[in-house]
């Protein structure tokens, strides 16, 4: 197979169709009650449209991955390949020892002997030893399966119902602690305020579930073991990219800064639309201060992504401003939704959007809401990064 | 700058190959050929030489059009000295081996116990 620009569209439009297939079958197996046949249809539908956004998302970021490196890389044999995907998993400081091997591999003439050649350096690669050595990783390890076996049963006695989040929260969050440790980046924090931001977001959101689950204890239901490993990763993962300095999500303030600040005013716009509702003004009074908040917040979302592309005339800065708005969003929307959502059905019985239910919904849809804008927000955000990076001036012709 | 404890055998060879021609600059693919060790072994052993000061760094930009810029190693000052501190252990354990050997060739030969047995 020829691993052509085409090649991977293809490659990446399937993986897209498969995974949203499979998500939708997975969704339409476990429902209880199952769907009718009209609902079922209204599913399939929504999810052909999540597919579509995200196999356009995935060939933009191919098209400018493939104008940048991806063509070098398919223009390489699968030794040098392989070694060069395993040196870009490499620490920082031990890139230069990664380029050494690759640089060398291009000296080694005859295919069977490059072979040999980028296996015994992949295999050097994957037993570096750790930066802190194996006692402290021993030690981090022990430290982590202590935490996890502990937190079950102590949140659990504390929390009913939450045992499952903490030990799924508690294992992702060790993970991150144990690669640390394994492979450690240079410690930077170039973008101090929103990694402070997003992780207090994350706190937030920990903070309000307990409190949520402590004050209407009977909404445990509404918190089965499957969802409650999906909150854990989601907020994990938010708190990882946000602290762990990662390095596809770069060191770009610009895109850090304003991402968390969009996040911080979404989550803003939505808690102000909903003290509005709750308020003893007309239903027009209202409407005239509401109806502005909706589009405010849809345009403060993809604003990071669109303005960093433009100023940094760069597709990557954009997506960097993208990610950096969903994990500030995700925390701080969800930590707003369930104290409102406690509020409101204590004012009138009602949940956020108006219909009346029994209080645990919200912690359901509070849910629903992280998964939409990690699943719609996202692959969105970069469609209108790469639409941004479309209209950045030609540059000049060579002489 | 950190002396090495116990360098594995490999790590001596390296070390010795680099001593060779102290001032010449070499690859790291140079010294597997040269030494017959996987490029897996011997770019760890180059790294934690480099990491200990023993070995100085740089980097070969006269390659042909299209390839990358080659690393290439060499000895540093401290690298030179245990480089003549590992030669002299090692030609002193070869010279006792020697002896070792010389003295057990000397001494009265143990009749074997089998041959004995079969001449019987």
């Amino acid at each position: 197979m020829r691993w052509t620009q085409r090649a991977f569209q293809t490659i990446a439009t399937w993986v897209a169709a498969l995974v949203c297939a499979l998500l939708f079958v997975v969704a339409l197996v476990t429902a209880d009650p199952l769907p009718g046949p009209g609902e079922a249809v209204d599913a399939a539908a929504r999810m052909a449209i999540l597919a579509l956004v995200w196999i356009s998302a995935a060939r933009i970021v191919l098209q400018h991955w493939w104008s940048g490196s991806g063509s070098r890389l398919s223009a390489m044999d699968p030794p040098a390949r392989l070694l060069t995907a395993a040196v870009a998993a490499l620490p920082e400081r031990r890139r230069e020892w990664g380029m050494a091997m690759t640089a060398e591999l291009a000296e080694v003439p005859d295919r069977s002997t490059r072979w040999r050649f980028a296996i015994s350096a992949v295999r050097a690669t994957l037993w570096l030893p750790p930066a802190g050595g194996w006692p402290l990783l021993t030690l981090v390890a022990a430290a982590v399966v202590a935490s996890v076996v502990v937190a079950g049963p102590a949140v659990g006695a504390a929390v009913p119902g939450l045992a499952v989040f903490a030990v799924a929260f508690t294992g992702l969050v060790g993970a991150m602690a144990l690669r640390a440790v394994v492979r450690p980046r240079r410690l930077r924090l170039p973008v101090l305020a929103p990694s402070v931001l997003v992780a207090l977001g994350v706190a937030a959101s920990i903070a309000v579930t307990v409190i949520f689950l402590r004050s209407e204890p009977t909404t445990v239901e509404y918190l089965p073991p499957a969802d409650a490993v999906f909150l854990a990763a989601v907020l994990a993962a938010c708190l990882g990219a946000a602290v762990t300095a990662q390095r596809w999500l770069g060191t770009n303030r610009r895109a850090a800064h304003l991402g968390a600040g969009a996040g911080a005013a979404f989550a803003a716009c939505f808690l102000l639309e909903i003290r509005i509702d709750t308020t003893d003004l007309t239903d027009t009074v209202k409407g005239l201060f509401t109806l502005p908040l909706v589009p405010l917040a849809i345009v403060l979302f993809f604003l990071p992504a669109v303005v960093t592309t433009m100023i940094d005339r760069s597709f990557r800065s954009g997506v960097q401003a993208a990610v950096w708005t969903v994990i500030a969003t995700v925390p701080l929307t969800y930590t707003v939704w369930l104290p409102e959502g406690l509020r409101r059905h204590a004012i009138d019985g009602t949940l956020l959007d108006g219909a009346a239910g029994p209080v645990g919904t919200n912690l359901a849809d509070a849910r629903w809401a992280l998964a939409a804008i990690l699943l719609v927000g996202l692959p969105l955000a970069v469609i209108v990064a790469g639409l941004a990076a479309t209209t950045r001036p030609a540059a000049a012709p060579a002489r | 700058m950190t002396r090495l404890r116990r360098p594995s055998a490999q790590t001596v060879a390296v070390v010795l190959a680099l001593a060779d021609t102290p001032a010449a600059w070499r690859y790291g693919y140079q010294l597997c050929q040269q030494l017959d060790i996987k490029p897996g072994t011997m770019y760890p052993i180059l790294m934690r030489l480099a990491d200990q000061g023993l070995l100085e760094t740089g980097w070969d930009d006269a390659v042909p059009a299209g390839r990358p810029p080659r690393h290439l190693y060499r000895l540093t000052g401290s690298g030179r000295a245990l480089a003549t501190e590992l030669a002299a252990a090692q030609s002193a354990a070869q010279s006792a081996a020697q002896s070792a050997i010389q003295s057990a060739a000397a001494a009265p030969r143990r009749t074997d116990p089998k041959v004995r047995w079969q001449g019987a």
